[in-house]
């Protein structure tokens, strides 16, 4: 296209008809321009559906449009667009001259309103054939889209038509290359931000200046629209959106008071500035939701807690949580509680030692005397080799013995303790001396009862004494039963130990309060305590197991150094 | 045989408990957070009595608890918080190791808490409950405030525990109730009377921390952690029984003494005894030094109605100067002081404990700085009667009584300024002391024969003008041992070898009593010789 010319008179038939016909319908007037110059005037659409655009002709640069005959006022004009040709003027030339012989200025043209009346009816019974763009005049239509788009891309993009630049703004004349590297360094320099170029607007084609009122689309309404809202603001109605948008500003101005105050995160239950409510009162916070509603709708919804059993509240030590130091621990005691204090320790400490020395006295080295000679190693290490000998010959013995014994080969495998099979005889005598004994206790025991007629006082007595017996044991079950209760309990692997007791020495006593030196620990005392009344049982601290054993190296510049 | 085999271990106590391992696997938490949750619950393991029996057949020492009890901890809600945190740590965790910043911190933003206000009501579910098991939770708090802040716990914590405890410091001194303080080498006990409700608690010594390795932090971190919550309410509960706004105005460490409601006198308090003991020293003003416990004094003072400041540059809180010509009383801790300022007693702290715990102001000279000070008693024995009694409690018990028990002390002062003047009567000295001390062994002879003869310690009285008084009084004493010989007698003989077996023992309590009243008299006099040979070596 570029470079060549191309004239095109359009009077676009809805249809994909074409003509600018004279006479005939409703009179319309149809322009037919050259080069921007008036040509004349078309005569009105036969039909409706016509639509008029801007005719004009594309003159290649530097070519003079031929001598367009000026046409006669009412003759007939048909426009059509030119093939585009690729090439230059000439056949520019010739197209100027199909398209004028097309427009019937040539002695062959059609009478182009012959064309518009034939109809073209091809067979209806398929889809096809209904269609409306099939034909010449379809391709013509698209032609002529194709072009006009092309024409209004060049105009976007070029700002007008590329054929009707001038050469310098197409083309450059190429001096050197000095000049271009330095060109396109101060190109790199003032190379715009990609941001910037994003931002340029897209078009060439200036926006339009003054539009009408008409031209905007839904403008009456819009405008309409903005009277009425115009008319409320001055009563002091605003739109929701406005009304919203203000008080989302209030909130912002000022933030203490509103919804958003009391959504601040909730101070945690270690934060130093929480804060605490009544809750024992009977309206408190924690239990407020929960009041007047029904039992069963909170039993079934899971929010009514479940009610602590009463067993848990007895605790499982009696023992007071803070037990009190004895006198002797004061910081200045009197002379007697002190001894009585050091004497207590003392005791822990004998304690301790006699342990120390049952165990080191099991584990002593034995003396020169006790210890074992060469002699009794030897005897050692014989000791069981010896009896062990001893015992084979007496198997051996008892081996022959019974191969003495066992004479008659014939004898079939029998118990060999069974004695022989009793006869009548002794069975029924046997029995006899059963029965005997059995009468014989039975008497025994008539005459013991009736003997105890005699002794009931003395039954009684036993009676009573058993009685006294049982209640002495019960009692002193109870009794150890109430001991072991002030005992720790044993809870776990490891015993409760009591806790080394605190005692300054006469010497280490303070002179005042200023030089007390503080004994032990109340954190050891605290924890001493809670493992006491068995609230927490008592643990060692987990050791620390290495998986794999160190492996220890000896560096090489450190052996250089030693050797 | 029919019916169905009974199994071992499928009835009875191998049923109701359950092992701490298999009670951890059924809460699906791990062994720290089973720990914690059943401290926080107060759910603690139990002791069966038949081990091998629940152990099913095993005698290996395991840690048990009552199934009922783990399955009521299924309910609660804190359960789910725990596996909830388990999460947001993975969650944490896993951003900090992809250095995915951002996600950490939408992450920290929300962080599962939660609260432990149910459990307070539901382990106290009364007030008086809460404020029976406050002695741990005070003691703990004032433990945890005075830890340092280098993340052995959590610095919230130890700030929180502070906060709480000055509050509840702030209630004692509102509302007088402070009964007993006993300073002893561990720390600091005191007792106060809460809507009379005994509470004792023992504070550390400032600057007395050497962290025991032995003791198990997150254990005693998490009972913190409930008892702060336990102390919060029931301070709420205390100041607004005084009437007394609750999160009271206290500026840093310093404690602003809050003045109960104008006009307001409490009725609980009527014995003008326990009222006299409350304004022990009202009127009284005192100045600390710098080196005196400066809290537990102004505690205490503050507590009985005194005024209390200090150095300016020691604390803030100081209301007036050393300056001051009102104050009465100056604390001081150091061998001797320069500068005396005329109108005021210089006096050791031990006098204000001492006086708290004789309800009385003692007499001053023994505290003077410099002086060998009188033992400090602990207020918290109670002696039955035949104890031992040590003197120094017998001279208080007699000032309490009313008793002037100055002449003693007189005597034993003039001995001591006789001593002084001159060393040539050592003879009629010791003629004195021998014979002092013969009067005072017919005393204890008395004391003895009084002891043993009459159960309950008759308030005998002995005046040396009254003849008559006196003869009728033993004449009652002798009809009535009379009596009880008769009663004796009277007595079965099973009666009779339990009541010779209950004097025995007292008898034998009391011997003792005397034995160790002579050790004490013998170590007294070995003082004595000592302080005289020390005094004529230095005059020598």
């Amino acid at each position: 296209m570029r470079g060549t010319g191309r004239g095109v008179y359009v009077g676009v038939n809805g249809r994909g008809r074409y003509a600018a016909c004279k006479g005939g319908g409703a009179e319309r007037h149809v322009a037919l321009c050259v080069a921007g110059r008036l040509v004349g005037w078309g005569g009105g659409s036969v039909c409706t559906g016509w639509a008029v655009r801007t005719v004009r002709v594309l003159q290649p640069r530097g070519g003079a449009f031929p001598a367009f005959p000026i046409p006669e006022t009412g003759s007939a004009y048909a426009v059509l667009p030119v093939r585009p040709s690729p090439h230059a003027l000439p056949t520019a030339m010739a197209a100027v001259a199909e398209s004028l012989s097309f427009l019937g200025l040539t002695p062959s043209a059609r009478d182009p309103a012959t064309a518009v009346r034939r109809r073209n009816r091809g067979p209806r019974n398929r889809k096809k054939g209904w269609k409306r763009w099939a034909g010449p005049e379809a391709r013509l239509g698209r032609e002529i889209g194709d072009f006009l788009e092309d024409v209004t891309l060049q105009q976007r993009v070029a700002g007008g038509l590329i054929a009707e630049q001038p050469d310098a703004g197409l083309f450059f004349v190429d001096t050197g290359n000095a000049e271009k590297g330095r060109k396109r360094k101060n190109k790199i320099r003032e190379k715009p931000l990609h941001i910037d170029l994003v931002l340029q607007p897209d078009s060439k084609v200036p926006p339009p200046k003054d539009i009408l009122s008409h031209q905007i689309p839904n403008g009456k309404k819009e405008r309409r629209r903005r009277q009425f809202w115009e008319r409320l603001a001055q009563r002091g109605v605003l739109p929701r959106a406005e009304r919203r948008l203000q008080t989302r500003l209030q909130n912002a101005a000022a933030p203490p008071r509103g919804p958003p105050r009391e959504k601040a995160p909730e101070k945690g239950r270690v934060d130093p500035g929480r804060s605490f409510y009544d809750i024992w009162a009977d309206d408190n916070p924690l239990e407020r939701a929960l009041v007047g509603q029904d039992s069963w709708f909170l039993q079934q919804t899971q929010k009514q807690r479940v009610k602590r059993p009463p067993r848990l509240q007895q605790k499982p030590s009696q023992l007071p949580a803070v037990e009190v130091i004895a006198p002797g621990g004061s910081y200045n005691p009197t002379f007697e509680d002190h001894q009585a204090l050091l004497l207590k320790a003392h005791e822990v400490e004998v304690m301790k030692k006699r342990a120390e020395d049952k165990v080191e006295r099991q584990l002593r080295f034995p003396t020169a005397a006790e210890a074992p000679t060469a002699e009794t190693v030897f005897r050692e290490q014989c000791e069981g080799l010896l009896e062990e000998s001893e015992g084979e010959e007496e198997e051996e013995e008892e081996q022959k013995e019974e191969a003495v014994g066992g004479a008659q080969p014939s004898d079939p495998p029998r118990p060999p303790l069974r004695p022989g099979k009793k006869t009548e005889q002794q069975r029924r005598k046997e029995k006899e001396a059963r029965a005997q004994e059995l009468r014989r206790r039975q008497e025994k025991a008539w005459r013991c009862r009736q003997q105890q007629l005699f002794r009931l006082r003395s039954l009684g007595r036993q009676l009573r004494r058993w009685e006294q017996e049982l209640l002495r044991r019960r009692r002193a079950r109870e009794a150890k039963r109430r001991e072991m209760e002030g005992r720790p309990r044993r809870l776990g692997r490891i015993k409760y130990e009591d806790p080394a007791l605190e005692v300054q020495l006469s010497d280490e006593l303070a002179e005042s309060l200023r030089t007390l030196k503080p004994e032990g620990s109340v954190l050891h005392d605290r924890f001493k305590s809670l493992q006491k009344r068995s609230l927490i049982e008592p643990r060692e601290r987990a050791k620390f197991k290495r998986k794999y054993r160190l492996k220890y190296v000896e560096k090489r510049a450190f052996r250089e150094v030693t050797l | 045989m029919g019916g169905l085999e009974k199994k071992k271990y499928q009835r009875g106590s191998a049923t109701n408990y359950i092992t701490r391992n298999k009670a951890r696997k059924k809460l699906q938490l791990s062994l720290p957070d089973f720990r914690r949750l059943c401290i926080l619950k107060g759910i603690y393991p139990h002791e069966p009595r038949h081990k091998k029996k629940v152990n099913k057949g095993s005698t290996a020492a395991r840690t048990f608890y009552l199934l009922k009890d783990i399955k009521f901890l299924l309910h609660e809600p804190i359960v789910n918080k725990f596996r909830e945190y388990k999460i947001f740590v993975r969650k944490l965790r896993k951003a900090y190791g992809k250095s995915e910043w951002g996600t950490a911190e939408r992450l920290k933003d929300n962080k599962p808490t939660y609260k432990l206000d149910h459990i307070v009501k539901e382990r106290y579910p009364t007030f008086v409950d809460a404020l029976r098991d406050l002695d741990d939770a005070l003691s703990m708090c004032f433990l945890f405030s005075t830890f340092p802040r280098t993340g052995k716990c959590h610095v919230q914590t130890i700030q929180l525990c502070r906060r709480l405890a000055v509050e509840f410091l702030n209630y004692v001194i509102a509302s007088r109730s402070l009964r007993k303080v006993f300073l002893s080498i561990k720390g600091i006990y005191y007792q106060a009377e809460v809507l009379g409700q005994p509470i004792t608690w023992i504070t550390p010594y400032a600057f007395a921390h050497d962290h025991p390795t032995d003791v198990d932090y997150r254990v005693m971190a998490t009972f913190t952690e409930f008892y702060t919550t336990l102390l919060g309410f029931v301070n709420f509960r205390l100041y607004h029984s005084l009437n007394l706004h609750y999160p009271p105005k206290i500026d840093g460490q310093a404690e602003v003494e809050v003045k109960p409601a104008e006009g307001k006198e409490y009725a609980m308090d009527s014995e003008s005894y326990l009222e006299k003991h409350k304004k022990l020293f009202e009127g009284l003003r005192f100045f600390l030094n710098r080196e005196v416990p400066r809290e537990p004094l102004a505690f205490v003072i503050r507590c009985f109605g005194g005024q209390v400041s200090w150095d300016k540059s020691l604390c803030i809180g100081a209301t007036y100067d050393v300056s001051d010509p009102s104050i009465t009383h100056q604390i001081v801790d150091r061998p001797r002081v320069e500068q005396q300022v005329v109108g005021r007693y210089y006096l050791q702290p031990q006098w204000v404990f001492d006086s708290v715990n004789a309800k009385l102001c003692l007499p001053v000279a023994d505290y003077f700085p410099g002086v060998l000070l009188p033992p400090h008693l602990s207020p918290f024995v109670t002696e039955q009667e035949g104890d031992y009694i040590p003197p120094e409690k017998l001279k208080l018990l007699a000032m309490q009584r009313g008793e002037d028990p100055g002449e003693e002390t007189e005597e034993e002062e003039e001995e001591e300024e006789e001593e002084e003047e001159d060393d040539n009567d050592k003879d009629e000295e010791e003629e004195e002391e021998d014979e002092s001390e013969k009067e005072e062994e017919i005393k204890l002879k008395k004391m003895e024969e009084q002891k043993a003869q009459s159960n309950k310690a008759l308030p005998v009285k002995v005046t040396a003008g009254k003849v008559r008084l006196e003869d009728k009084q033993r004449l009652e004493q002798e009809q009535q041992s009379e009596e009880k010989r008769l009663a004796i007698m009277m007595m079965k003989k099973r009666e009779k070898y339990l009541y010779k077996k209950i004097m025995f023992g007292k008898k034998r309590k009391i011997r003792e009593a005397n034995k160790l009243a002579a050790k004490r008299k013998a170590h007294d006099t070995a003082l004595k010789e000592e302080k005289k040979k020390t005094k004529k070596a230095r005059r020598a």
